[in-house]
């Protein structure tokens, strides 16, 4: 360490700093590159090509008074809230439920992380025929005798954003328990038998002190998920293409729309901006709670 | 056994998750089933469960109307390949901030960790130019290059937790008896590291597998993978639910056996090292 230290600091560890180089000069030149010619251009009023005409926030006014961006906006809003709530209380459940040591867990748990392991254009295609109202639950419901039965959440512009949700659920539950599962494990069996010396209920227990015993656990699921979320595009081009109408546009579609399909190159650009403002203002509490505080430590 | 379980208790349990994973697993089965019916069979009612024709005339057409073969080729390339650059580039860059920590080290962990979380949409149009300039679009070698990176931040990540686990005072040995750093980390490090190299490898061929975004929009008849495969049939003009089942079975049955066969390193893998 002592001849180490007196050397100058870029030469210290030279080994490991000449291996760590391939990996940080792709991320660099791909991520911020890629990122920052995207804000960059951005500003600029390019449709088919990129063209380096500055218009200043134009792009950006066009894009908040578009309906089709709003709409998405405000489906991924939708989507996104119930999809976190639900998944990590449902992932939360059945993590507790799996916690009672039940039988053939390891069998079990790779079955809950099936869906998770399939992709997304899979799962939308599968949910798309389960919720045809011609040959999915509605028509089996119809068929036992339940006539005027409706579910066709994919032909109905009101709920079809739940139609979607049923499929990311499916998908990201058993990802999201097996997460919780491994923070449950991790708790301290001295706990549970101190609460149980207290005469403390079992869900109270839960409730108050394994929840907030676990709350890096939460806040991992809570980060992965959200990200998920933001990406949203596979599974909607999968499972509704985005309709019926616009009924269930996400803002990744209207990106590729404009980048390829309406020639509006700018205004695309504009729009992938505000995707990844939207994650990094996920991303830095994050940061600052899970690096910041252990650093100054 | 502090908390002891009664076997009643437990049996209740059991079937309770059982029933829960029949429900998460039926999506999946009927899949497989109706891939083996005929069309009529397919929309039959009621249901027919087991007590069917069963046929293999869907994968047939499935694959005269649209050459699996090539597509499941492209596929196992595309993320056999990336997953191998990958670990290639990934292994010193792990290695480096597993054993020879500097104050940095966290902040470029994180930020590399956060780029893997931004939308892909906001880097498809540069990536994009890149192709066309460099004659990169629909070709494989574009392919495992683009997957690469944007998988890299988890396999260096994940990596780095598996390095975690290995006393440094071994490679320590390793170094005091002379060993170059190639053979540390070559002749010492990997071999106690095979299993978590192995996790890794696995989940990063599922990533990119499953990658739709990237092949759906980089990719056109010539090296389109299996997802682009499965997403041709998605149109709704046909709606032949026995050779979609059969397409879709096709495409997700290689997961399915692979992911069966290292279920502990799948559970790890997905997880993204939190489950051990």
């Amino acid at each position: 360490m002592t001849t180490a230290s007196k050397r100058p600091w870029l030469l210290r560890n030279i080994n490991a700093k000449i291996a760590a180089m391939p990996m940080i000069f792709t991320t660099l030149v791909v991520f911020v590159g890629g990122t920052a010619w995207t804000v960059i251009y951005s500003f600029t009023n390019s449709k088919l090509l990129p063209r380096w005409q500055f218009v200043g926030l134009d792009q950006y006014e066009r894009l908040w008074s578009n309906n089709r961006w709003l709409t998405s906006v405000e489906n991924l809003a939708l989507f996104g809230v119930f999809s976190l709530v639900l998944t990590i209380t449902l992932g939360f459940l059945l993590a507790v439920l799996m916690d009672q040591k039940i039988r053939f867990e390891d069998t079990f748990r790779t079955i809950m992380l099936y869906p998770f392991a399939l992709s997304f254009i899979v799962t939308g295609l599968v949910w798309q025929w389960i919720l045809n109202p011609q040959f999915g639950i509605q028509h089996i419901v119809r068929s036992l005798g339940w006539e005027t039965f409706t579910f066709d959440p994919l032909y109905n512009p009101d709920i079809v954003m739940f139609g979607l949700l049923i499929a990311g659920l499916w998908q990201g539950t058993g990802f999201v328990m097996c997460i919780m599962l491994a923070g449950l494990r991790g708790i301290d069996e001295d706990i549970w038998k101190a609460s149980r010396v207290d005469g403390i209920p079992r869900w109270k227990t839960y409730l108050f002190v394994v929840i907030p015993m676990m709350r890096p656990v939460f806040i991992t699921v809570l980060v992965i998920t959200t990200s998920g979320i933001i990406k949203l595009y596979d599974l909607v081009i999968a499972q509704t293409s985005g309709g019926p109408g616009t009924a269930s546009q996400v803002p990744a579609m209207y990106v590729y729309d404009y980048m390829f399909t309406a020639q509006n190159l700018g205004q695309g650009l504009a729009a992938s901006t505000m995707m990844l403002l939207s994650v990094l203002i996920v991303l830095i509490p994050w940061a600052y709670l899970e690096f910041g505080g252990r650093r100054n430590g | 056994m502090a908390r002891s379980v009664t076997s009643r208790r437990k049996s209740i349990n059991t079937a309770l998750a059982w029933g829960v994973g029949l429900i998460i697993f039926f999506p999946i089965l009927w899949t497989i089933l109706t891939s083996f019916k005929t069309e009529g069979d397919a929309i039959a009612y009621p249901p027919k469960f087991f007590f069917f024709d069963w046929t293999l005339e869907n994968y047939a057409i499935v694959q005269e109307r649209s050459n699996y073969m090539r597509y499941l080729w492209n596929s196992v390339i595309i993320a056999g390949g990336s997953t191998l650059l990958g670990v290639v580039i990934a292994v010193p860059a792990a290695w480096s901030m597993a054993f020879v920590p500097s104050k940095r080290t966290k902040d470029i962990l994180m930020w590399m960790l956060s780029t893997k979380m931004l939308p892909a949409v906001g880097v498809l149009y540069p990536i994009y130019l890149m192709f066309i300039q460099l004659g990169l679009l629909d070709t494989r070698i574009g392919l495992v290059i683009v997957l690469m990176l944007i998988n890299l931040p988890i396999i260096v990540w994940m990596l780095y937790t598996y390095f975690k686990e290995i006393p440094g005072e071994i490679l320590e040995a390793a170094r005091m008896d002379g060993a170059t750093l190639k053979e540390e980390i070559l002749y010492v490090l990997t071999p106690m590291a095979i299993p978590g190299i192995a996790s890794t490898i696995l989940l990063n061929i599922i990533l990119a597998w499953n990658e739709a975004f990237w092949t759906l929009n980089l990719t056109a008849a010539k090296a389109g993978p299996l997802t682009a495969f499965i997403a041709s049939y998605s149109s709704p003009e046909g709606l032949f639910y026995a050779k979609l089942s059969a397409a879709s079975t096709m495409a997700i049955a290689p997961i399915l056996i692979l992911g069966w066969f290292s279920q502990k390193q799948l559970v790890r893998g997905l997880t993204f090292g939190a489950v051990k």
